[in-house]
């Protein structure tokens, strides 16, 4: 069984899918208490015209997703907060619109080469040294905004109107919680790819609340959930050939709904 | 606690929404120690009041001081806490303990990745205790009754220790008795805890005689420093623009 960590490629998937999996299930956390879930989905499909583009010019995709994912997350988090509009429309426009535009750079590059299937479904394979360095750097930047702030994201979740009120800077941590939000997604597209990527931001919340507890015990409740899953889910696919991607989310599922079998109400 | 003339210091304050006139020209100055109702009719601007005092709506013009210093500049606001009024109304859900709730009040004294020091715990376990929802501790806030978590709401404002205290129409939709008891506590932590307080009412029958200033708001801005003798027909008609009737009686 623990074999298959001789080869290197499954070492750097592990160690990439254990990072993405504590980031994204403490990210997700925030934009589930928030009903933004829907956020995690629009800019993983925004990734992926970062992704078109570094393929299109043979630059590196993994750079490109965070940079087309975090301007696209400004201007969300600006449309929503400074104009007001809904935010689920504003998500909706991103959303399509973003995936209009990849699959026009997809076209225009000619083939819709097996190497983008792999960023849509995530693949052990692919993840590169060059791709775990990039993940090391902004993954920890990104944790450490998470923990830094992790009391007043709480507060902001709970409440936004008190704790502005409270002294607490909410519009410039809501702009910082968009940004990691869409730095953790664009990492992950390798391994879990941009169109399963939400679901290991939004299950781990959601399965950890059934439990009924309260925020801090939810929160690593969520981390282990996730972790546990990309661990089976690696190892699925090491052995049986399959998108890791998918792998994870169905365990995911799995998971999901013994959580919701045990905390019947 | 620093010597401050006035908590509040409002001039001409006017606040206007997508081009209507919502509160116009108001000035008043509430002074520590108070305990102020803000008392009219549904729609009035009660709370619009509050939140321009609070910075969460910005003013089309008129300055309000707090604590003796322009608002713009102003840094302090632990010193303020404030129940809002949908507050009995979070979430069944969300994962958060009565502890977590009432400690959310120390948030805004501690650093970024700050730790809760002993002075933060026991600011926690005594507003609990003051409100008598330490017994709740470890209850997730969803499974509490609209009574017990307007008290967890009220303990972590107090957690903070501020000077004065908001609390926005705080008895929506609970019984005579509760709204007494309320009140009556709301009075006690003004009187032994010197903290001023600040309440949203639609319920006019709750102002009593121990009321330090009345801010009656109906777009236009009263104030009265002797309530029992301004609530007469002739203002409640013209505030309410129908005659009040119920007011009428209870003089």
């Amino acid at each position: 069984m623990l074999e298959m960590l001789d080869y290197p490629f499954m070492q750097r998937a592990f160690v990439a899918g254990l990072m993405i999996a504590v980031l994204a299930s403490l990210g997700g956390s925030f934009i589930v208490l928030r009903r933004y879930s829907l956020l995690s989905e629009t800019l993983a499909h925004v990734s992926l015209v970062g992704v078109s583009v570094g393929l299109l010019f043979g630059l590196s995709p993994l750079w490109m997703a965070v940079a087309a994912s975090l301007v696209a997350s400004w201007l969300i988090e600006y449309l929503r907060s400074v104009h007001g509009m809904y935010s689920d429309s504003v998500l909706a426009i991103f959303l399509s619109g973003s995936l209009a535009l990849a699959i026009v750079i997809v076209s225009l590059a000619g083939s819709f080469n097996a190497s983008l299937f792999s960023y849509l479904f995530g693949s052990i394979l692919s993840v590169s040294s060059e791709d775990l360095w990039v993940m090391g750097i902004f993954g920890s930047l990104a944790m450490a905004l998470l923990l830094a702030f992790f009391k007043e994201l709480y507060f902001i979740a709970f409440d936004e109107d008190v704790a502005r009120a409270g002294g607490i800077r909410v519009t410039m941590l809501n702009f910082m919680l968009v940004s990691v939000i869409a730095i953790i997604i664009a990492l992950s597209i390798r391994v879990v790819g941009t169109l399963l990527i939400g679901a290991l931001m939004v299950i781990p919340p959601v399965a950890a609340i059934r439990f009924g507890m309260g925020f801090y015990p939810t929160t690593l409740l969520s981390i282990a959930i996730a972790l546990i899953s990309v661990v089976i889910g690696l190892s699925a696919s090491y052995f049986y050939s399959l998108p890791s991607g998918a792998a994870i989310v169905l365990v995911l599922l799995g998971l999901f709904i013994v959580a919701l079998a045990v905390n019947r109400r | 606690m620093k010597f401050s003339p006035s908590l509040f210091d409002v001039n001409n304050l006017n606040f206007e929404r997508h081009g209507n006139l919502v509160l116009k020209d108001s000035t008043f100055q509430i002074l520590p120690g108070e305990y102020c109702a803000i008392i009219g009719p549904n729609g009035g601007g009660k709370t619009t009041l509050v939140r321009l005092l609070l910075g969460l709506e910005k003013p089309s013009s008129g300055i309000i001081k707090l604590f003796g210093t322009d608002q713009k500049r102003f840094r302090d606001w632990n010193r303020i806490g404030y129940v809002p009024q949908r507050s009995a109304l979070v979430d069944g859900s969300f994962p958060a303990t009565v502890r977590e709730v009432v400690g959310m009040g120390r948030y805004a004294k501690r650093g970024i990745f700050g730790f809760e020091s002993a002075e933060d715990k026991a600011a926690i376990v005594e507003a609990m205790e003051l409100m008598g929802v330490a017994d709740l501790s470890d209850r997730l806030i969803g499974n509490l009754s609209g009574g017990q978590r307007q008290r967890v709401m009220i303990a972590r404002a107090l957690a903070s220790n501020p000077d004065v205290l908001i609390v926005d129409e705080p008895n929506t939709g609970v019984d005579v008795e509760s709204q007494h008891r309320f009140y009556e506590l709301l009075r006690t932590l003004n009187r032994t805890k010197k903290l001023s307080i600040l309440f949203i009412t639609h319920d006019i029958g709750v102002i009593a005689e121990d009321i330090t200033r009345v801010l009656f708001v109906n777009q236009t801005l009263l104030v009265s420093q002797n309530p029992a003798e301004v609530v007469r027909c002739d203002e409640m008609s013209r505030l309410y623009g129908t005659p009040a009737h119920v007011v009428c009686h209870n003089h």
